[in-house]
Protein backbone atom coordinates (compact mmCIF):
# COMPACT_ATOMS: atom_id res chain seq x y z
CA UNK A 1 0.00 0.00 0.00
CA UNK A 2 1.24 3.32 -0.81
CA UNK A 3 1.94 4.46 2.66
CA UNK A 4 3.24 8.16 1.19
CA UNK A 5 0.26 8.94 -0.16
CA UNK A 6 -2.32 8.13 2.38
CA UNK A 7 -0.11 10.16 4.77
CA UNK A 8 -0.51 13.18 2.18
CA UNK A 9 -4.30 12.99 2.08
CA UNK A 10 -4.72 11.62 6.18
CA UNK A 11 -2.29 14.28 7.70
CA UNK A 12 -1.87 14.07 11.51
CA UNK A 13 -4.53 16.87 12.17
CA UNK A 14 -6.93 15.74 9.65
CA UNK A 15 -7.51 12.60 11.70
CA UNK A 16 -6.91 13.89 15.25
CA UNK A 17 -10.18 16.52 13.88
CA UNK A 18 -12.32 13.46 12.24
CA UNK A 19 -11.43 11.72 15.93
CA UNK A 20 -12.10 14.86 18.19
CA UNK A 21 -13.65 17.93 16.29
CA UNK A 22 -13.50 21.25 18.45
CA UNK A 23 -16.39 22.27 16.46
CA UNK A 24 -19.53 20.39 16.85
CA UNK A 25 -23.36 21.66 17.80
CA UNK A 26 -25.03 24.82 17.03
CA UNK A 27 -24.24 28.31 17.30
CA UNK A 28 -26.43 30.24 19.97
CA UNK A 29 -28.12 32.14 18.53
CA UNK A 30 -28.76 30.61 15.16
CA UNK A 31 -28.77 33.43 12.19
CA UNK A 32 -28.29 31.01 9.80
CA UNK A 33 -28.79 27.15 9.29
CA UNK A 34 -27.93 25.46 6.05
CA UNK A 35 -27.90 21.90 5.51
CA UNK A 36 -25.78 20.31 2.85
CA UNK A 37 -25.79 17.10 1.08
CA UNK A 38 -23.27 14.68 -0.87
CA UNK A 39 -25.95 12.50 -3.22
CA UNK A 40 -24.23 10.55 -4.61
CA UNK A 41 -22.60 8.61 -1.09
CA UNK A 42 -25.41 10.32 1.48
CA UNK A 43 -23.01 12.10 3.86
CA UNK A 44 -24.70 15.62 5.16
CA UNK A 45 -23.62 18.30 7.07
CA UNK A 46 -25.58 20.74 8.89
CA UNK A 47 -23.77 23.90 9.63
CA UNK A 48 -25.03 26.88 12.10
CA UNK A 49 -23.84 30.78 11.91
CA UNK A 50 -23.75 33.14 14.36
CA UNK A 51 -23.04 37.12 12.52
CA UNK A 52 -22.35 39.97 15.00
CA UNK A 53 -25.52 42.87 15.05
CA UNK A 54 -24.72 44.02 11.19
CA UNK A 55 -24.74 40.71 10.08
CA UNK A 56 -21.66 41.48 8.00
CA UNK A 57 -19.01 39.11 10.29
CA UNK A 58 -18.60 35.54 11.53
CA UNK A 59 -18.64 35.13 15.24
CA UNK A 60 -19.28 31.54 14.90
CA UNK A 61 -19.71 28.57 12.71
CA UNK A 62 -20.85 24.96 14.13
CA UNK A 63 -21.04 21.78 12.07
CA UNK A 64 -23.46 18.71 12.93
CA UNK A 65 -23.52 15.93 10.31
CA UNK A 66 -21.96 12.49 9.60
CA UNK A 67 -19.76 11.91 6.48
CA UNK A 68 -15.88 10.71 5.90
CA UNK A 69 -12.75 11.68 7.94
CA UNK A 70 -11.89 14.07 4.79
CA UNK A 71 -15.38 15.73 4.76
CA UNK A 72 -15.67 16.55 9.05
CA UNK A 73 -11.96 17.83 9.39
CA UNK A 74 -12.77 20.36 6.53
CA UNK A 75 -16.00 21.35 8.36
CA UNK A 76 -14.00 21.62 11.61
CA UNK A 77 -11.09 23.37 9.87
CA UNK A 78 -13.29 25.65 7.91
CA UNK A 79 -15.60 26.42 10.69
CA UNK A 80 -12.10 27.41 13.61
CA UNK A 81 -10.60 29.56 10.31
CA UNK A 82 -14.31 31.28 9.84
CA UNK A 83 -14.34 33.12 13.16
CA UNK A 84 -14.04 36.70 13.55
CA UNK A 85 -14.31 36.70 9.43
CA UNK A 86 -16.21 39.69 7.25
CA UNK A 87 -18.41 37.79 4.87
CA UNK A 88 -16.87 39.09 2.13
CA UNK A 89 -13.75 37.23 3.59
CA UNK A 90 -15.38 34.30 3.94
CA UNK A 91 -16.95 33.95 0.52
CA UNK A 92 -13.36 34.78 -0.72
CA UNK A 93 -12.25 31.81 1.34
CA UNK A 94 -14.50 29.44 0.04
CA UNK A 95 -13.21 30.49 -3.19
CA UNK A 96 -9.84 30.26 -2.23
CA UNK A 97 -10.61 26.49 -0.84
CA UNK A 98 -12.09 25.84 -3.82
CA UNK A 99 -9.35 26.77 -6.19
CA UNK A 100 -6.34 24.65 -3.39
CA UNK A 101 -8.57 21.34 -4.76
CA UNK A 102 -7.67 22.20 -8.03
CA UNK A 103 -4.20 22.42 -6.45
CA UNK A 104 -3.99 26.25 -7.74
CA UNK A 105 -3.93 28.12 -4.40
CA UNK A 106 -3.07 27.75 -0.85
CA UNK A 107 -4.13 29.55 2.58
CA UNK A 108 -1.42 32.56 3.38
CA UNK A 109 0.72 32.09 6.68
CA UNK A 110 -2.67 33.12 9.05
CA UNK A 111 -4.53 30.29 7.87
CA UNK A 112 -2.10 28.15 7.18
CA UNK A 113 -3.93 25.31 8.87
CA UNK A 114 -6.66 24.98 6.02
CA UNK A 115 -3.54 23.66 3.55
CA UNK A 116 -3.37 20.35 5.52
CA UNK A 117 -6.22 19.83 2.99
CA UNK A 118 -3.88 20.25 0.25
CA UNK A 119 -3.45 16.36 -0.01
CA UNK A 120 -6.85 16.23 -1.57
CA UNK A 121 -6.34 17.71 -4.45
CA UNK A 122 -4.41 14.64 -5.40
CA UNK A 123 -7.34 12.63 -5.13
CA UNK A 124 -10.28 14.02 -7.58
CA UNK A 125 -12.80 11.61 -6.43
CA UNK A 126 -12.73 12.88 -2.77
CA UNK A 127 -12.46 16.45 -3.74
CA UNK A 128 -16.29 16.65 -3.18
CA UNK A 129 -16.24 15.30 0.40
CA UNK A 130 -13.70 18.23 1.37
CA UNK A 131 -15.69 20.85 0.16
CA UNK A 132 -18.83 19.63 0.99
CA UNK A 133 -18.71 22.24 3.93
CA UNK A 134 -17.55 25.07 2.11
CA UNK A 135 -20.24 25.10 -0.66
CA UNK A 136 -22.77 24.66 2.53
CA UNK A 137 -21.19 28.04 4.22
CA UNK A 138 -21.48 29.50 0.38
CA UNK A 139 -24.93 29.32 0.45
CA UNK A 140 -25.54 30.00 3.84
CA UNK A 141 -23.99 33.51 4.08
CA UNK A 142 -25.51 33.84 0.48
CA UNK A 143 -29.03 33.32 1.95
CA UNK A 144 -31.30 36.05 3.39
CA UNK A 145 -31.84 36.40 7.06
CA UNK A 146 -34.18 33.47 7.75
CA UNK A 147 -32.64 31.14 9.91
CA UNK A 148 -35.05 28.38 8.52
CA UNK A 149 -33.22 25.80 6.08
CA UNK A 150 -34.79 26.14 2.25
CA UNK A 151 -33.51 22.91 1.99
CA UNK A 152 -30.10 21.05 1.06
CA UNK A 153 -27.79 22.52 -1.18
CA UNK A 154 -26.15 20.14 -3.46
CA UNK A 155 -22.67 19.08 -3.84
CA UNK A 156 -23.04 17.55 -7.60
CA UNK B 1 -10.76 -24.47 4.57
CA UNK B 2 -10.59 -27.02 2.27
CA UNK B 3 -9.38 -26.49 -1.75
CA UNK B 4 -12.12 -27.76 -3.71
CA UNK B 5 -11.06 -27.38 -7.31
CA UNK B 6 -7.68 -28.13 -8.76
CA UNK B 7 -8.31 -25.44 -11.34
CA UNK B 8 -10.86 -22.97 -10.32
CA UNK B 9 -12.94 -21.39 -13.08
CA UNK B 10 -11.42 -18.33 -12.04
CA UNK B 11 -7.80 -19.35 -13.55
CA UNK B 12 -9.28 -20.94 -16.46
CA UNK B 13 -11.76 -17.48 -18.00
CA UNK B 14 -9.17 -14.33 -16.76
CA UNK B 15 -7.15 -14.18 -19.48
CA UNK B 16 -10.93 -13.84 -21.49
CA UNK B 17 -10.82 -9.96 -19.49
CA UNK B 18 -8.11 -7.94 -20.57
CA UNK B 19 -9.04 -5.26 -18.27
CA UNK B 20 -8.38 -7.42 -14.69
CA UNK B 21 -4.41 -7.11 -16.16
CA UNK B 22 -3.64 -3.79 -14.95
CA UNK B 23 -1.87 -2.01 -12.22
CA UNK B 24 -3.31 0.55 -10.37
CA UNK B 25 -1.24 2.62 -8.19
CA UNK B 26 1.19 0.09 -9.05
CA UNK B 27 -0.60 -3.02 -7.45
CA UNK B 28 -2.48 -5.79 -9.70
CA UNK B 29 -5.80 -4.17 -9.92
CA UNK B 30 -8.50 -6.52 -7.79
CA UNK B 31 -11.51 -5.73 -8.95
CA UNK B 32 -14.63 -6.24 -6.51
CA UNK B 33 -17.10 -3.86 -7.19
CA UNK B 34 -19.05 -6.11 -9.73
CA UNK B 35 -22.61 -5.81 -8.14
CA UNK B 36 -22.41 -2.27 -9.51
CA UNK B 37 -20.90 -3.03 -12.65
CA UNK B 38 -18.96 -6.88 -14.49
CA UNK B 39 -15.97 -6.59 -16.69
CA UNK B 40 -16.43 -7.82 -20.09
CA UNK B 41 -14.95 -10.37 -21.59
CA UNK B 42 -13.33 -10.67 -24.94
CA UNK B 43 -15.88 -12.40 -27.02
CA UNK B 44 -18.40 -9.30 -25.90
CA UNK B 45 -15.79 -6.66 -26.82
CA UNK B 46 -15.44 -8.84 -30.66
CA UNK B 47 -19.03 -8.93 -31.04
CA UNK B 48 -19.50 -5.73 -30.90
CA UNK B 49 -16.23 -4.83 -33.21
CA UNK B 50 -17.26 -7.76 -35.46
CA UNK B 51 -20.86 -5.90 -35.62
CA UNK B 52 -19.39 -2.27 -36.74
CA UNK B 53 -16.85 -3.59 -38.69
CA UNK B 54 -18.91 -6.01 -41.16
CA UNK B 55 -22.79 -5.93 -40.24
CA UNK B 56 -23.65 -1.93 -38.91
CA UNK B 57 -26.96 -1.29 -40.06
CA UNK B 58 -30.38 -0.30 -38.95
CA UNK B 59 -32.84 -2.95 -37.97
CA UNK B 60 -35.82 -4.32 -39.22
CA UNK B 61 -35.93 -1.47 -41.89
CA UNK B 62 -33.93 -2.52 -45.38
CA UNK B 63 -33.79 -5.40 -47.74
CA UNK B 64 -30.12 -4.87 -48.49
CA UNK B 65 -27.65 -7.26 -46.91
CA UNK B 66 -26.41 -5.70 -44.10
CA UNK B 67 -29.79 -4.49 -43.01
CA UNK B 68 -30.33 -8.12 -43.16
CA UNK B 69 -27.64 -9.50 -40.95
CA UNK B 70 -27.85 -6.39 -38.54
CA UNK B 71 -31.47 -7.81 -37.77
CA UNK B 72 -30.35 -11.40 -37.80
CA UNK B 73 -27.48 -11.14 -35.18
CA UNK B 74 -30.36 -8.59 -33.53
CA UNK B 75 -32.96 -11.15 -33.49
CA UNK B 76 -30.85 -13.81 -32.47
CA UNK B 77 -29.32 -12.53 -29.39
CA UNK B 78 -33.31 -12.33 -28.26
CA UNK B 79 -33.16 -15.58 -28.84
CA UNK B 80 -30.32 -16.34 -26.66
CA UNK B 81 -31.64 -13.76 -23.75
CA UNK B 82 -34.95 -15.84 -23.95
CA UNK B 83 -33.22 -19.26 -23.67
CA UNK B 84 -31.45 -17.84 -20.97
CA UNK B 85 -34.46 -17.57 -18.34
CA UNK B 86 -36.02 -20.49 -20.02
CA UNK B 87 -39.24 -18.28 -21.56
CA UNK B 88 -41.57 -19.94 -23.39
CA UNK B 89 -41.40 -17.33 -26.18
CA UNK B 90 -38.20 -15.04 -27.87
CA UNK B 91 -42.20 -12.33 -27.56
CA UNK B 92 -41.48 -12.35 -24.09
CA UNK B 93 -38.32 -10.95 -24.49
CA UNK B 94 -38.41 -6.89 -24.59
CA UNK B 95 -34.93 -4.95 -25.09
CA UNK B 96 -34.78 -2.22 -22.91
CA UNK B 97 -32.09 0.15 -22.10
CA UNK B 98 -31.22 -1.21 -18.26
CA UNK B 99 -33.22 -2.70 -15.91
CA UNK B 100 -34.78 0.61 -14.72
CA UNK B 101 -36.32 1.37 -17.83
CA UNK B 102 -37.89 -2.31 -18.12
CA UNK B 103 -39.51 -1.29 -14.33
CA UNK B 104 -40.52 1.93 -15.58
CA UNK B 105 -42.12 0.22 -18.76
CA UNK B 106 -44.51 -2.00 -16.63
CA UNK B 107 -45.13 0.87 -14.02
CA UNK B 108 -46.15 3.17 -16.82
CA UNK B 109 -48.11 0.78 -19.10
CA UNK B 110 -49.67 -2.12 -16.98
CA UNK B 111 -49.39 0.70 -14.14
CA UNK B 112 -52.00 2.90 -15.73
CA UNK B 113 -54.61 0.35 -15.16
CA UNK B 114 -53.98 0.85 -11.27
CA UNK B 115 -56.88 2.99 -9.07
CA UNK B 116 -56.66 4.59 -5.89
CA UNK B 117 -56.70 2.43 -3.17
CA UNK B 118 -55.28 -0.63 -5.02
CA UNK B 119 -52.13 -1.63 -3.30
CA UNK B 120 -48.49 -2.45 -4.66
CA UNK B 121 -46.27 -4.75 -2.37
CA UNK B 122 -42.88 -3.63 -2.43
CA UNK B 123 -39.60 -4.35 0.25
CA UNK B 124 -37.21 -2.42 2.11
CA UNK B 125 -34.71 -3.67 0.34
CA UNK B 126 -35.27 -2.71 -3.05
CA UNK B 127 -32.72 -0.57 -5.16
CA UNK B 128 -34.22 3.16 -5.88
CA UNK B 129 -34.83 1.38 -9.38
CA UNK B 130 -37.55 -0.81 -7.89
CA UNK B 131 -38.62 1.92 -5.43
CA UNK B 132 -39.34 5.35 -7.19
CA UNK B 133 -41.19 4.38 -10.36
CA UNK B 134 -44.05 3.09 -7.65
CA UNK B 135 -43.52 6.44 -5.23
CA UNK B 136 -44.24 8.06 -8.92
CA UNK B 137 -47.25 5.70 -10.07
CA UNK B 138 -49.00 5.79 -6.08
CA UNK B 139 -48.75 9.63 -6.81
CA UNK B 140 -50.58 9.16 -10.15
CA UNK B 141 -52.93 6.80 -9.69
CA UNK B 142 -53.69 7.12 -5.88
CA UNK B 143 -52.37 3.33 -4.95
CA UNK B 144 -50.73 2.85 -2.17
CA UNK B 145 -47.01 1.24 -1.25
CA UNK B 146 -46.68 -1.48 1.17
CA UNK B 147 -43.48 -2.61 2.38
CA UNK B 148 -42.02 -6.23 3.60
CA UNK B 149 -39.55 -5.40 6.36
CA UNK B 150 -36.65 -7.64 7.55
CA UNK B 151 -36.14 -10.78 9.28
CA UNK B 152 -34.02 -11.29 12.31
CA UNK B 153 -31.17 -12.47 9.91
CA UNK B 154 -31.92 -9.32 8.15
CA UNK B 155 -33.69 -11.56 5.16
CA UNK B 156 -37.12 -10.94 3.56
CA UNK B 157 -39.49 -11.41 5.88
CA UNK B 158 -42.32 -13.51 4.31
CA UNK B 159 -44.60 -14.44 7.16
CA UNK B 160 -45.11 -10.67 7.49
CA UNK B 161 -45.34 -10.12 3.17
CA UNK B 162 -47.67 -13.03 3.92
CA UNK B 163 -50.07 -10.79 6.08
CA UNK B 164 -49.96 -7.82 4.09
CA UNK B 165 -51.43 -10.26 0.64
CA UNK B 166 -55.19 -9.30 0.29
CA UNK B 167 -57.30 -8.67 -2.23
CA UNK B 168 -56.21 -5.18 -2.44
CA UNK B 169 -52.81 -6.09 -3.70
CA UNK B 170 -52.27 -5.41 -7.25
CA UNK B 171 -48.88 -5.94 -7.69
CA UNK B 172 -45.30 -6.80 -6.11
CA UNK B 173 -42.19 -6.16 -7.04
CA UNK B 174 -39.22 -7.36 -5.41
CA UNK B 175 -35.51 -7.89 -5.85
CA UNK B 176 -34.68 -11.78 -6.12
CA UNK B 177 -31.01 -11.08 -4.69
CA UNK B 178 -30.24 -7.67 -2.78
CA UNK B 179 -27.21 -5.44 -3.86
CA UNK B 180 -26.57 -4.83 0.15
CA UNK B 181 -27.69 -7.88 1.99
CA UNK B 182 -26.69 -10.35 -0.70
CA UNK B 183 -29.50 -12.54 0.34
CA UNK B 184 -31.58 -14.58 -1.76
CA UNK B 185 -35.19 -14.09 -1.73
CA UNK B 186 -37.63 -17.23 -2.42
CA UNK B 187 -38.65 -15.58 -5.42
CA UNK B 188 -40.98 -18.61 -6.24
CA UNK B 189 -42.71 -18.98 -3.02
CA UNK B 190 -43.04 -14.72 -3.33
CA UNK B 191 -44.84 -15.65 -6.72
CA UNK B 192 -47.42 -18.36 -5.62
CA UNK B 193 -48.33 -16.54 -2.89
CA UNK B 194 -48.94 -13.51 -4.31
CA UNK B 195 -50.88 -15.48 -7.33
CA UNK B 196 -53.50 -16.94 -4.86
CA UNK B 197 -54.60 -13.08 -4.22
CA UNK B 198 -54.69 -12.49 -7.95
CA UNK B 199 -51.85 -10.09 -7.63
CA UNK B 200 -49.14 -9.82 -10.55
CA UNK B 201 -45.25 -9.91 -9.41
CA UNK B 202 -42.49 -8.81 -10.76
CA UNK B 203 -39.08 -9.87 -10.36
CA UNK B 204 -35.94 -7.46 -10.04
CA UNK B 205 -33.71 -10.09 -11.24
CA UNK B 206 -30.39 -8.02 -11.59
CA UNK B 207 -27.95 -9.59 -9.04
CA UNK B 208 -29.58 -12.96 -9.69
CA UNK B 209 -28.65 -13.35 -13.52
CA UNK B 210 -25.24 -12.84 -13.45
CA UNK B 211 -25.14 -15.75 -10.72
CA UNK B 212 -27.37 -18.38 -11.11
CA UNK B 213 -29.53 -19.90 -13.57
CA UNK B 214 -32.78 -18.98 -13.63
CA UNK B 215 -35.99 -20.45 -15.26
CA UNK B 216 -38.94 -18.15 -14.79
CA UNK B 217 -41.42 -20.46 -15.81
CA UNK B 218 -40.23 -22.50 -13.07
CA UNK B 219 -40.39 -19.40 -10.98
CA UNK B 220 -43.47 -18.53 -12.64
CA UNK B 221 -43.22 -14.85 -11.97
CA UNK B 222 -45.34 -12.50 -14.72
CA UNK B 223 -42.28 -10.61 -15.37
CA UNK B 224 -38.66 -10.44 -14.78
CA UNK B 225 -36.09 -7.75 -15.70
CA UNK B 226 -32.20 -7.85 -15.97
CA UNK B 227 -29.35 -5.67 -16.76
CA UNK B 228 -26.91 -6.70 -19.70
CA UNK B 229 -23.62 -4.46 -18.02
CA UNK B 230 -24.32 -6.87 -14.69
CA UNK B 231 -23.56 -9.97 -16.40
CA UNK B 232 -21.18 -9.41 -18.64
CA UNK B 233 -22.40 -7.25 -21.34
CA UNK B 234 -22.17 -3.81 -22.91
CA UNK B 235 -24.50 -0.69 -20.54
CA UNK B 236 -27.21 0.48 -22.47
CA UNK B 237 -28.88 -3.19 -23.19
CA UNK B 238 -31.24 -4.68 -20.51
CA UNK B 239 -34.44 -6.78 -21.14
CA UNK B 240 -37.49 -7.08 -19.80
CA UNK B 241 -39.48 -10.58 -19.31
CA UNK B 242 -43.37 -10.49 -19.44
CA UNK B 243 -45.65 -13.11 -19.37
CA UNK B 244 -47.46 -13.70 -23.18
CA UNK B 245 -50.81 -12.43 -22.61
CA UNK B 246 -49.80 -10.09 -20.24
CA UNK B 247 -47.70 -8.14 -21.77
CA UNK B 248 -50.33 -8.46 -24.63
CA UNK B 249 -52.71 -6.86 -22.55
CA UNK B 250 -50.30 -3.83 -21.93
CA UNK B 251 -50.56 -0.49 -23.47
CA UNK B 252 -47.59 1.04 -25.40
CA UNK B 253 -45.43 2.40 -23.04
CA UNK B 254 -43.14 4.85 -25.70
CA UNK B 255 -44.24 5.55 -29.47
CA UNK B 256 -42.49 6.22 -32.41
CA UNK B 257 -40.94 3.84 -35.22
CA UNK B 258 -40.18 0.24 -35.14
CA UNK B 259 -43.34 -0.32 -32.37
CA UNK B 260 -46.11 0.65 -35.07
CA UNK B 261 -48.06 -1.86 -37.67
CA UNK B 262 -49.72 0.57 -39.86
CA UNK B 263 -49.97 4.62 -39.63
CA UNK B 264 -52.13 7.23 -40.76
CA UNK B 265 -52.10 11.10 -39.86
CA UNK B 266 -54.56 10.59 -36.57
CA UNK B 267 -54.13 6.78 -35.69
CA UNK B 268 -52.29 3.85 -35.70
CA UNK B 269 -52.10 0.32 -35.17
CA UNK B 270 -48.99 -1.42 -33.05
CA UNK B 271 -46.55 -3.92 -34.37
CA UNK B 272 -46.92 -7.62 -32.40
CA UNK B 273 -44.79 -8.44 -29.47
CA UNK B 274 -42.07 -7.51 -28.83
CA UNK B 275 -41.71 -4.91 -31.07
CA UNK B 276 -44.30 -3.05 -29.68
CA UNK B 277 -42.23 -2.21 -26.85
CA UNK B 278 -39.25 -1.09 -28.63
CA UNK B 279 -39.80 2.30 -30.08
CA UNK B 280 -37.38 4.09 -32.14
CA UNK B 281 -33.57 2.49 -33.24
CA UNK B 282 -32.65 -0.30 -30.56
CA UNK B 283 -29.20 -0.43 -28.83
CA UNK B 284 -28.13 -2.97 -31.73
CA UNK B 285 -24.62 -3.58 -30.80
CA UNK B 286 -25.25 -3.54 -27.24
CA UNK B 287 -28.57 -5.89 -27.84
CA UNK B 288 -26.04 -8.13 -29.73
CA UNK B 289 -23.36 -7.59 -26.97
CA UNK B 290 -25.66 -9.35 -24.43
CA UNK B 291 -26.26 -12.20 -26.56
CA UNK B 292 -22.45 -12.89 -27.03
CA UNK B 293 -22.39 -12.46 -22.84
CA UNK B 294 -25.10 -14.87 -22.97
CA UNK B 295 -23.47 -17.25 -25.24
CA UNK B 296 -20.52 -16.98 -23.03
CA UNK B 297 -21.76 -17.61 -19.40
CA UNK B 298 -23.41 -20.53 -20.64
CA UNK B 299 -20.46 -22.07 -22.66
CA UNK B 300 -18.74 -22.14 -18.51
CA UNK B 301 -22.38 -23.26 -17.20
CA UNK B 302 -24.53 -21.33 -14.79
CA UNK B 303 -24.57 -23.80 -12.22
CA UNK B 304 -20.72 -24.24 -11.82
CA UNK B 305 -20.52 -20.37 -12.15
CA UNK B 306 -23.21 -20.08 -8.85
CA UNK B 307 -20.55 -23.28 -7.17
CA UNK B 308 -17.68 -21.91 -7.02
CA UNK B 309 -19.04 -18.08 -6.38
CA UNK B 310 -20.60 -20.43 -3.26
CA UNK B 311 -16.84 -21.72 -2.89
CA UNK B 312 -15.81 -17.87 -2.92
CA UNK B 313 -18.29 -17.07 -0.43
CA UNK B 314 -17.08 -19.17 2.18
CA UNK B 315 -13.85 -17.93 1.97
CA UNK B 316 -14.49 -14.42 1.80
CA UNK B 317 -17.05 -14.33 4.77
CA UNK B 318 -14.07 -17.01 6.91
CA UNK B 319 -11.69 -14.72 6.27
CA UNK B 320 -13.85 -11.44 7.13
CA UNK B 321 -13.96 -13.51 10.48
CA UNK B 322 -10.28 -12.13 11.03
CA UNK B 323 -11.18 -8.51 11.63
CA UNK B 324 -13.12 -8.31 14.96
CA UNK B 325 -14.18 -4.21 13.87
CA UNK B 326 -16.65 -5.34 11.39
CA UNK B 327 -20.02 -5.34 11.11
CA UNK B 328 -21.63 -7.21 8.07
CA UNK B 329 -24.85 -6.78 6.68
CA UNK B 330 -27.45 -9.47 5.72
CA UNK B 331 -27.76 -13.36 6.31
CA UNK B 332 -24.38 -15.36 7.26
CA UNK B 333 -23.50 -18.26 4.37
CA UNK B 334 -24.27 -21.71 5.09
CA UNK B 335 -20.52 -23.29 5.90
CA UNK B 336 -20.44 -24.51 2.23
CA UNK B 337 -21.04 -21.03 1.16
CA UNK B 338 -24.71 -21.36 0.11
CA UNK B 339 -27.49 -19.04 1.68
CA UNK B 340 -26.56 -15.81 0.21
CA UNK B 341 -24.36 -14.31 -2.67
CA UNK B 342 -20.65 -13.47 -3.10
CA UNK B 343 -21.22 -10.06 -1.70
CA UNK B 344 -20.73 -8.53 1.53
CA UNK B 345 -21.95 -4.67 2.64
CA UNK B 346 -20.44 -4.04 6.16
CA UNK B 347 -18.72 -1.16 8.33
CA UNK B 348 -15.32 -1.07 9.82
CA UNK B 349 -15.94 0.72 13.63
CA UNK B 350 -15.61 4.36 13.31
CA UNK B 351 -13.94 4.68 10.16
CA UNK B 352 -16.32 5.94 7.20
CA UNK B 353 -16.85 3.80 3.77
CA UNK B 354 -15.21 6.15 1.75
CA UNK B 355 -12.05 6.49 3.66
CA UNK B 356 -11.84 2.61 3.56
CA UNK B 357 -12.26 2.49 -0.36
CA UNK B 358 -9.56 5.54 -0.91
CA UNK B 359 -7.26 3.26 1.28
CA UNK B 360 -7.90 0.15 -0.57
CA UNK B 361 -7.70 1.90 -3.95
CA UNK B 362 -4.42 2.86 -3.24
CA UNK B 363 -3.67 -1.30 -3.00
CA UNK B 364 -4.90 -1.95 -5.99
CA UNK B 365 -8.41 -3.29 -4.88
CA UNK B 366 -11.72 -1.76 -6.14
CA UNK B 367 -14.41 -1.58 -3.29
CA UNK B 368 -17.79 0.59 -3.32
CA UNK B 369 -18.37 2.93 -0.91
CA UNK B 370 -22.17 4.65 -0.13
CA UNK B 371 -25.58 3.81 0.16
CA UNK B 372 -25.32 1.59 -3.06
CA UNK B 373 -29.07 3.05 -4.11
CA UNK B 374 -30.38 1.46 -1.25
CA UNK B 375 -31.04 4.71 0.98
CA UNK B 376 -34.27 3.33 3.06
CA UNK B 377 -32.72 0.15 3.52
CA UNK B 378 -29.54 1.45 4.81
CA UNK B 379 -31.70 3.77 7.42
CA UNK B 380 -33.68 0.87 7.81
CA UNK B 381 -30.03 -0.76 9.57
CA UNK B 382 -29.13 2.59 10.84
CA UNK B 383 -25.95 2.98 8.60
CA UNK B 384 -25.26 6.41 7.09
CA UNK B 385 -23.46 4.60 4.80
CA UNK B 386 -21.77 0.73 4.16
CA UNK B 387 -18.17 -0.83 2.09
CA UNK B 388 -18.97 -3.26 -0.21
CA UNK B 389 -16.86 -5.52 -2.10
CA UNK B 390 -19.07 -7.74 -4.53
CA UNK B 391 -17.15 -10.73 -6.29
CA UNK B 392 -17.62 -12.46 -9.72
CA UNK B 393 -16.54 -15.91 -11.48
CA UNK B 394 -13.11 -14.19 -12.29
CA UNK B 395 -12.50 -13.41 -8.24
CA UNK B 396 -9.96 -15.92 -7.00
CA UNK B 397 -9.07 -16.69 -3.28
CA UNK B 398 -5.68 -14.48 -3.92
CA UNK B 399 -7.57 -11.64 -4.19
CA UNK B 400 -9.63 -11.82 -1.61
CA UNK B 401 -6.48 -12.53 0.59
CA UNK B 402 -4.99 -9.07 -1.00
CA UNK B 403 -8.87 -7.82 -0.02
CA UNK B 404 -8.30 -8.90 3.33
CA UNK B 405 -4.86 -7.54 4.15
CA UNK B 406 -5.48 -4.08 2.85
CA UNK B 407 -8.89 -4.03 5.03
CA UNK B 408 -6.81 -4.96 7.69
CA UNK B 409 -4.03 -2.04 6.83
CA UNK B 410 -6.76 0.47 6.41
CA UNK B 411 -8.94 -0.33 9.83
CA UNK B 412 -5.26 -0.33 11.80
CA UNK B 413 -4.38 2.98 10.02
CA UNK B 414 -7.81 4.62 11.84
CA UNK B 415 -8.18 2.21 14.65
CA UNK B 416 -4.57 3.84 16.18
CA UNK B 417 -6.45 7.23 16.13
CA UNK B 418 -9.68 5.60 17.58
CA UNK B 419 -7.57 3.70 20.28
C1 LIG C 1 -30.93 -5.00 -7.37
C2 LIG C 1 -30.77 -3.96 -8.44
N1 LIG C 1 -31.85 -3.50 -9.07
C3 LIG C 1 -31.77 -2.59 -10.04
C4 LIG C 1 -30.55 -2.07 -10.43
C5 LIG C 1 -30.53 -1.03 -11.49
O1 LIG C 1 -29.81 -1.42 -12.59
P1 LIG C 1 -29.62 -0.39 -13.79
O2 LIG C 1 -29.03 0.85 -13.20
O3 LIG C 1 -28.68 -1.09 -14.71
O4 LIG C 1 -30.95 -0.15 -14.40
C6 LIG C 1 -29.39 -2.53 -9.79
C7 LIG C 1 -28.05 -2.04 -10.16
O5 LIG C 1 -27.56 -1.01 -9.83
C8 LIG C 1 -29.52 -3.49 -8.77
O6 LIG C 1 -28.44 -3.94 -8.11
Amino acid sequence: MTLANLRDLYQQVILERYKKPKHRGVTAPVHRLQRGHNPSCGDTIELTVQLNEAGDRIEDVKFEGEGCAIAMASADLMAEAMRGKSTDEALEMVQRFQSMMQGNAEFPTEQRKLNVMQGVSQFPVRIKCATLTWHTLKAALESSNEPQPVGFVSNE
Amino acid sequence: MTIIQEKTIAVKVRSDFPILHQQIHGKPLVYLDNAATSQKPIAVLDALRHYYEFDNANVHRGVHTLSSRATDSYEGARDKVAAFVNAASRQEIVYTRNATEAINLVAYSWGSTLKSGDEIILSVMEHHSNLIPWQMLAQRTGAVLKFVGLTETEEFDFEQFKSLLSDKTKIVSVVHVSNTLGCINPAKEICAEAHRHGAKVLIDACQSLPHMAIDVQDMDCDWLVGSGHKMCAPTGIGFLYGKLDLLRSMPPFLGGGEMIADVFLDHATYADLPHKFEAGTPAIAEAIGLGAAVDYLTNIGMDKIHAYEEELTAYLFHKLKEIPELHIYGPQPNADGSGRTALAAFTAGDVHPHDLSTILDQAGVAIRAGHHCTQPLHRHLKAQSTARASLYFYNTREEIDVFIASLKEAVEFFGGIFG
